[in-house]
């Protein structure tokens, strides 16, 4: 016990110490976090969404295109600013750049016309959208939506306008052609336990991402430490004094378990306090503080598993942090870190449960955002634990190897 | 405690690294371990300690089997390495008693170990400073102490001294001899300084290309081998011309230097016969006090500093 809490206290002396270790393992998640949940807070926010500006040219003006207009405004997504009417197609379009601007709706002369037609018109269609090319497809999707639901509605009015006096022979009240469809509509997030929150919002999501991704960010302080000792001889002294090579990666695992078990909580608390403070949601942390640190502890299992790998099987800490720089990138990046794995298509989905990170991730979302429990979470963790024992096999193999000197050390 | 080598091999994939190497090494002496960078001395070293494994042969250490009894081995060992094996943001003291507690000691007995450590590195004044503010020297002087914590009974030091200024290589030198006559401690001094070797050894043993090729008492291989010189007052040239006519003799300015053969006593009775004859004196004599680095010379056709 002695040996190992002298090993604890050197490595966290050691960590301590080291500017670099410290900003990687504390500094830069907690800026993620916060950066990414206060920038990306609008986004899930039903409050106060991000607005899409939208220029308007009215070359109609006619009742149904001031409907139109009015149905756009109305709309919390939108941002709606006129253009004049005399403006040609090439103007409108140049102020779709010189603006700023996402979308240029033209309402073309003929509009009221054609919403009272029973047929589309040939030719020049009564309402078309100029698009910025910077923007998605799944921007451009809603804009296409909102517009078509306004037009939708605008024609329901004009017809049940002309209508009227039918409708009212056959005793038909018209306000119930006029009913919003959205009343029509319940949103329901669905959660394993009680939902705590009203709806998710981005500290939920970026909190779980960015800490699977900072505690697999302890793969280049480990490594570079372990590198260190390696060519600096304190690994050759170490093994003079008959510590075995269980010893030896005990004593690696059990601080870095521990320095993880930190960084859980600290961003957590960052988001929990820091980022209200700071004007954004607060986390809150589900029901199941068992299953929180079940999944918590397997990730940190299988990183370090991972980073001690790297630093038996890398020469130089530049390798090191080469190697294990990139595989926590692609990691993140194919475990729907960095993109949300609902945005990916269907085959990247397939390819981003390959990633541990995907696992950890997915399992801090059971417990924070779907509130589950220690079973919700049981499949990610054995998942995590299978690929940390493997790495450490690996790891023990390879150390073995470089001990016995069959490989120069 | 003796170190006795049998037909020990090791190579690292194709390179062969130590080559049939048999040597004993005797209890209480220091025995300095000479070859140049890449000869085979830390592989030796490491392999003794039962850090790395050997590939074939054997090594008993005061009758114990390496092989067999490894850990009995390393608790009366202590290895000081070439780099500095310590770490270099922990300070002093922490460091002293990281490697301390590792050893096992704790409590009382390890503030006496590191005590002891302390003294015999005078590292008092630098217990709180981190160890990478530390002079070449004192980092030297704390991989030393790191190595006595366990106060072994065999100690391997290797290339003990690299990168340290002349005070701090002459106080190492004076500490590590310090060891070796109060507490009988066996030293492996592994170097391929040959002053250093020539200073502190009592037995010298000569690697190359992981071959021992020579291994006998410091007194017994200097006396093999170290020209004679002497040094005249004045240089006549009526005897400059007598002197180019005796053979095994080479004159540089005012100094006449004899190769060592059999022939070396009867020589020097000519020579100073002829000396009388030509008026001149001898100021200086110097007996020879080995060339090492000729003698090295002459058995590898390399010089120490070849890599």
């Amino acid at each position: 016990m002695n040996r190992i809490f002298h090993l604890l206290k050197k490595e966290f002396l050691v960590i301590s110490r080291d500017v670099h270790a410290v900003a990687v393992l504390f500094v830069m998640p907690m800026a993620f976090i916060l950066i990414m949940s206060l920038a990306m807070q609008d986004l899930f926010s039903t409050q106060s969404p991000v607005k899409i500006p939208l220029l308007v040219s009215d070359r109609d003006g006619g009742k149904p295109a001031a409907a139109l207009l009015k149905a756009l405004r109305g709309n919390a997504s939108f941002e709606v600013k006129d253009i004049p009417a005399t403006w040609t197609d090439a103007e409108a379009a140049a102020a779709l750049n010189d603006a700023d601007a996402k979308f240029v709706v033209l309402i073309e002369d003929h509009f009221s016309a054609a919403v009272r037609d029973r047929k589309p018109r040939a030719g020049k269609k009564p309402l078309v959208v100029l698009v910025n090319p910077v923007v998605g497809t799944q921007m451009q999707l809603i804009v296409q939506s909102v517009l078509a639901n306004a037009l939708g509605k605008v024609r329901i009015e004009a017809m049940t306008k002309e209508m009227s006096p039918l409708l009212a022979l056959a005793r038909i009240d018209p306000r119930t052609f006029r009913q919003p469809s959205e009343a029509h509509i319940e949103m329901r997030f669905v959660t394993r336990g009680e939902q705590r929150f009203r709806a998710p919002n981005a500290v939920q999501q970026s909190v779980p991402a960015w800490l699977v991704f900072s505690m697999f960010f302890i793969v280049i302080p480990i490594s570079n430490t372990f590198i260190s000792e390696r060519s600096q001889g304190t690994l050759q002294r170490l093994r003079s004094i008959r510590l075995s090579r269980g010893i030896l990666l005990l004593g690696k695992m059990l601080p870095y378990f521990f320095i993880n078990l930190i960084q859980v909580a600290l961003m957590l608390l960052v988001g929990m306090y820091l980022v209200p403070a700071l004007g954004g949601s607060a986390l809150t942390l589900g029901d199941s503080p068992a299953g929180l640190a079940l999944i918590a502890a397997a990730v940190s299992f299988s990183s370090i598993a991972l980073a001690l790998l790297i630093a038996v099987v890398a020469r130089t800490t530049e390798q090191a942090t080469t190697l294990g720089g990139l595989l926590n990138i692609v990691f993140a990046a194919a475990g729907g870190v960095m993109i949300p794995k609902f945005v990916m298509p269907a085959v990247m989905q397939k390819v981003a449960e390959l990633s541990p990170m995907s696992w950890g991730l997915e399992g801090f979302l059971d417990i924070l955002l779907r509130n589950g429990g220690v079973r919700d979470v049981l499949p990610e963790c054995l998942a995590l634990a299978a690929f940390g024992a493997v790495m450490l096999l690996l790891t023990a193999v390879i150390l073995k190897k470089q001990f016995e000197g069959s490989v120069s050390p | 405690m003796t170190i006795r080598v049998d037909h020990l091999f090791k190579s690292y994939g194709a390179n062969l690294v130590l080559d049939d190497v048999s040597l004993d090494f005797r209890a209480g002496a220091i025995t300095g371990l000479l070859g140049p960078n890449g000869a085979g001395k830390t592989t030796l070293v490491s392999i003794l300690m039962g850090i790395i494994a050997k590939d074939r042969g054997r090594v008993l250490i005061d009758g114990l089997d390496l092989d067999r009894d490894r850990d009995r081995i390393q608790a009366r060992a202590s290895i000081v390495p070439q780099s500095f094996a310590f770490y270099p943001t922990l300070t002093t003291r922490e460091n002293l008693e990281y490697f301390g507690a590792l050893y096992g000691f704790k409590g009382r007995r390890l503030e006496t170990r590191m005590d002891a450590a302390i003294d015999a590195g005078s590292l008092q004044s630098f217990l709180g400073k981190r160890a990478a503010e530390l002079s070449g020297g004192m980092k030297r002087r704390l991989n030393l102490a790191i190595g006595l914590l366990n106060e072994p009974a065999i100690l391997y030091l290797d290339e003990p001294t690299v990168g340290v200024d002349a005070q701090s290589r002459s106080y190492l030198l004076e500490r590590i001899d310090r060891i070796n006559r109060e507490r009988g401690t066996t030293i492996l001094y592994a170097s391929h300084y040959m002053e250093e070797i020539e200073q502190i050894s009592q037995d010298i043993a000569i690697i190359d290309a992981g071959r021992i090729i020579l291994h006998d008492r410091k007194e017994d291989i200097l006396a093999r081998r170290g020209a004679v010189t002497l040094t005249l007052d004045r240089l006549p040239g009526t005897l400059k011309e007598a002197l180019e006519r005796v053979a095994g003799l080479r004159v540089e300015a005012e100094t006449l230097v004899l190769d060592r053969n059999e022939d070396l006593n009867r020589t020097l009775a000519g020579l100073f016969d002829l000396l009388a004859r030509h008026g001149a004196e001898v100021r200086a004599l110097n007996w020879g006090n080995g060339h090492l680095e000729a003698l090295f010379l002459e058995l590898t056709e390399r010089t120490l500093r070849d890599e």
